[in-house]
C-alpha cells in the first residue's frame, strides 16, 4: 500500500534509499527498504522495537553498510563513503543513547561540532597564530548567537557535559548536531526519557530548525512518542521487523489497519502524552 | 576541569578576552614572577645535586607530555613510550657522531639543533607505525601493541644493531664539546637546566595551544566518543596517528635533550620501566591535564630522591637495604600508585584545581 500521489520531483529529493537491505549474520535487520526524503520536510520513522529503525539510521550515516542496496544523498551515491565524509557533505546526527563528549565543556562540544567549518591545522594550532585566533573567535560568535541563544543552554555553556542531567545532555547533542549546519538531520529519539516540559521544549526546537528561515534544515525523526510525531512530520514512515508498512501523512498512516495491528495498537493510545 | 572559575566579580566584556591565555591580571602577573623563579632566581641559588634534580624533573615532563596527550587526551592507551624516547635519543647520537656535517654549521653550532629536529621527525614517524594498529583496536589490546614497540625498538633494533654501528660497544660516548647550541656548548648541569626549560615552556605551549583549537578538541572528541566524534566530521584514524605523531616527536625531542645530561648513551637508559614510569607519572598527576604532568613529574622525582636520601644513611647499619635500593625503590612507586587510585583518582591536579577554584570564589563560594 504505497501512497504516491503527490509526484516527487527528482531534485526535491535530499536523501534516497533504494532497496537497502542489511543483514546481521542470518538475521535480516533490513529487507529492501526505499525511502524518499525531500528537501524541508520533516520526515518520521516509527515502528515496534526491534523493527530496524536505529539501523536504518546508522546506514544513513554510514556507521553500517548495507549488503545490498544504494543511498543516495542530494543526487550523490554516498555507499562507500565513511561517516566523516557523510559529514562534510551536510549529513548530522543525534543518538539515542545521548553520545556527548562528556569530558569536554558544552561550548567545546557544540564547537567540535562546527569541526568541518574550522580551518587551522597542526602548525598554525600549535602556536595559535593569527588566522588560528580569527577563526576562534568568529565561530564563537556563531555558536553564541545562532545555537546557544537558540537552545537557551547559556547558563550552562562552561560546565563539563558529563555533569548535566539527561535533559540538557540531549540538547547539548542537539546543539552539536546543528553546529554543523547540516542539510539533512537525523534526530533518533530525540524525547526518549525527557519529562514532558522537556519534550515540549524539544519539539519547539525542532520545528523551529525545520521552519526558521536561518535553517530550514530537513529533518528524519524516529521517535516513539506518537502524539509529538503525528504532530511534527509532514510524512510517516513505518517499519515492521525489517519491512516497509506504509509511508504516508500522518493521517493516512492513523487510519491504515496495517499500522494499527502492527504498532499503534487499540485505537487512541497514542494520544495519550497530549 | 580545565575551564577555572574567574574570581568574584570578574567578567569579560569580549571573545577575545575569555579566549585569551591568561585571563586576569593576577594570574598574569603570577606567571611571570613564576618565570622569572625559574629562570634566575633557581639557577642562582640550587646548586649541582639539586641542579641535576631539576633537570631529572623537566626530562620527566617533557617524556610525560606526549604520555599525556596519547592517554590523557586522545584516549590511546600506551605503554612504550621509553622506544620513541631512545629512537630521539639515538638518531641524535648517530647524527653527531656519524653524519659528515659541512664545517660551517657544525661551527654555527647548529648539528645539535638540528639533529634534535630530524630526531623529533624521526622518532614521530616511528611512533605513528607503531600507532597503526590503533586503527583496528583500542583498550588493553592497544597496550600490547604499543609495548611491543618498547621491545622491537629498544630491545631488539637498538641493542642488537645500532649499538654495534661503529665498533663502539654497548654505550656511545658523546664528546662534551658536540652537544652545542649557537656558540652555548651545553656542558653544565646548569646550562642542561636552561635548555630545558626553553624546551619545556615552548612544548608546552604549543601543546596547551593545540588542545584549544582543532586538532586539540578532536583529540577529545577520540578520547570521550570515537563513534559520534566520526559522525562529527572527524577522521578519526587521521587525528589518532597525527596524536601519535605528535606525542612521538615530544619524545623525540626529549630523547635528543637528555644526551646533553649523559656522557654515554645506551640502551639501558630506556628500559620498558621507563614507559611504566611516565604513565605513572599522569596517574598521579592527573590524566588529561598539562598540570598534572608537571605536578606529577615533581612529586615523583623528588619522592624518589627523598626516599634515596633516607634509606642511605639506614644502609651503614643495614647493608641490605643500601644494595636492595631499586627494589624498594620499584615497589614504592607502586605502593603510590595503589595509593593514588584509591584516595585520590583524579590525581593532583584535581586537588589543584578545587583549590584554585576555593580561592577564586572566596569568600562567596555558593
Amino acid at each position: 500500500m504505497i501512497n504516491t500521489q503527490e509526484t516527487v520531483k527528482d531534485n526535491d529529493v535530499l536523501l534516497e534509499l533504494k532497496d537497502v537491505h542489511m543483514f546481521f549474520g542470518k538475521v535480516a535487520a533490513l529487507s529492501g527498504v526505499s525511502l524518499q526524503i525531500r528537501k524541508g520536510e520533516i520526515h518520521s520513522v516509527i515502528g515496534p522495537n526491534g523493527a530496524g529503525k536505529t539501523v536504518m539510521m546508522n546506514i544513513i550515516n554510514g556507521l553500517y553498510k548495507p549488503q545490498k542496496g544504494e543511498i543516495f544523498f542530494k543526487g550523490k551515491k554516498i555507499n562507500k563513503l565513511p561517516p566523516y565524509k557523510r559529514a562534510e557533505l551536510g549529513l548530522s546526527r543525534t543518538f539515542q543513547k545521548v553520545e556527548v563528549f562528556g569530558g569536554m565543556t558544552v561550548l567545546d562540544n557544540i564547537r567540535l561540532g562546527r569541526h568541518i567549518h574550522y580551518k587551522s591545522g597542526i602548525l598554525s594550532g600549535s602556536f595559535y597564530l593569527g588566522k588560528t585566533k580569527k577563526e576562534e573567535i568568529q565561530h564563537r560568535e556563531f555558536i553564541e548567537e545562532e545555537i546557544i541563544d537558540l537552545l537557551e543552554i547559556e547558563n550552562i555553556r562552561d560546565k563539563p557535559t558529563g555533569m548535566l542531567p539527561y535533559g540538557l545532555q540531549k540538547r547539548v547533542e542537539l546543539g552539536r548536531a546543528l553546529a554543523m549546519e547540516p542539510e539533512l538531520l537525523i534526530l533518533d529519539e530525540p524525547l526518549a526519557g525527557l519529562n514532558l516540559e522537556e519534550v515540549e521544549d524539544m519539539a519547539r526546537f525542532i520545528i523551529d530548525i525545520n521552519e526558521e528561515e536561518r535553517w530550514k534544515v530537513t529533518c528524519l525523526l524516529v521517535e516513539h512518542d506518537m502524539g509529538v510525531v503525528m504532530d511534527l512530520s509532514n510524512r510517516v514512515y513505518v517499519l515492521n521487523f525489517g519491512n516497509m508498512i506504509v509511508d504516508d501523512t500522518p493521517a493516512a498512516v492513523q487510519s491504515n489497519k496495517e499500522v494499527i495491528n502492527a504498532y499503534l495498537g487499540e485505537e487512541d493510545l497514542y494520544s495519550t502524552r497530549r | 576541569m580545565e575551564n577555572t572559575y574567574l574570581p568574584c566579580g570578574k567578567y569579560h566584556q569580549t571573545y577575545k578576552d575569555e579566549h585569551s591565555w591568561w585571563k586576569t591580571k593576577f594570574i598574569k602577573s603570577k606567571m611571570i614572577l613564576l618565570l622569572i623563579v625559574l629562570f634566575f632566581v633557581i639557577p642562582n641559588v640550587a646548586q649541582g645535586y639539586w641542579m641535576s634534580i631539576f633537570n631529572h624533573v623537566g626530562y620527566t615532563i617533557l617524556g610525560a607530555l606526549g604520555v599525556q596527550l596519547l592517554i590523557g587526551y586522545c584516549g590511546q592507551l600506551t605503554l612504550g613510550h621509553g622506544a620513541f624516547i631512545a629512537i630521539g635519543s639515538y638518531t641524535t647520537t648517530m647524527l653527531l657522531l656519524e653524519f659528515p656535517w659541512p664545517q660551517i654549521i657544525v661551527d654555527l653550532g647548529l648539528s645539535y639543533p638540528l639533529s634534535t629536529i630530524i630526531a623529533g621527525i624521526v622518532a614521530g614517524l616511528w611512533s605513528v607505525l607503531f600507532g597503526l594498529p590503533s586503527a583496528r583496536i583500542k583498550g588493553f589490546y592497544l597496550i600490547l601493541t604499543t609495548m611491543a614497540a618498547q621491545f622491537i625498538t629498544v630491545d631488539f633494533l637498538i641493542t642488537q644493531y645500532i649499538s654495534q654501528i661503529g665498533g663502539r660497544g654497548q654505550a656511545f660516548s658523546i664528546p662534551g664539546e658536540s652537544i652545542k647550541i649557537g656558540p652555548w656548548v651545553i656542558d653544565s648541569n646548569t646550562k642542561v637546566y636552561y635548555l630545558m626549560l626553553v624546551l619545556v615552556i615552548l612544548i608546552i605551549i604549543m601543546l596547551s595551544n593545540l588542545l584549544r583549537s582543532r586538532v586539540g578538541r578532536a583529540w577529545i572528541a577520540i578520547r570521550d566518543n570515537d563513534i559520534s566524534a566520526e559522525v562529527m566530521g572527524i577522521n578519526v584514524l587521521k587525528y589518532k596517528l597525527l596524536a601519535f605523531f605528535v606525542a612521538g616527536f615530544i619524545a623525540g625531542i626529549t630523547g635528543s635533550f637528555w644526551i646533553s645530561n649523559l656522557s654515554a648513551v645506551s640502551p639501558e637508559h630506556f628500559e620498558w620501566f621507563l614507559s611504566l614510569w611516565l604513565v605513572g607519572v599522569i596517574l598521579i598527576g592527573g590524566t588529561g591535564s598539562i598540570h598534572g604532568v608537571i605536578f606529577g613529574s615533581i612529586f615523583m622525582v623528588v619522592t624518589m630522591e627523598l626516599l634515596r636520601m633516607g634509606i642511605q644513611p639506614l644502609g651503614e647499619t643495614f647493608p641490605k637495604l643500601a644494595s636492595d635500593f631499586l627494589y624498594i625503590r620499584d615497589s614504592f612507586f607502586g605502593l603510590l600508585i595503589c595509593v593514588f587510585l584509591l584516595y585520590e583518582p583524579n590525581g593532583m591536579a584535581y586537588r589543584w584545581w578545587q583549590i584554585k577554584s576555593y580561592f577564586n570564589l572566596w569568600p562567596f563560594s555558593y
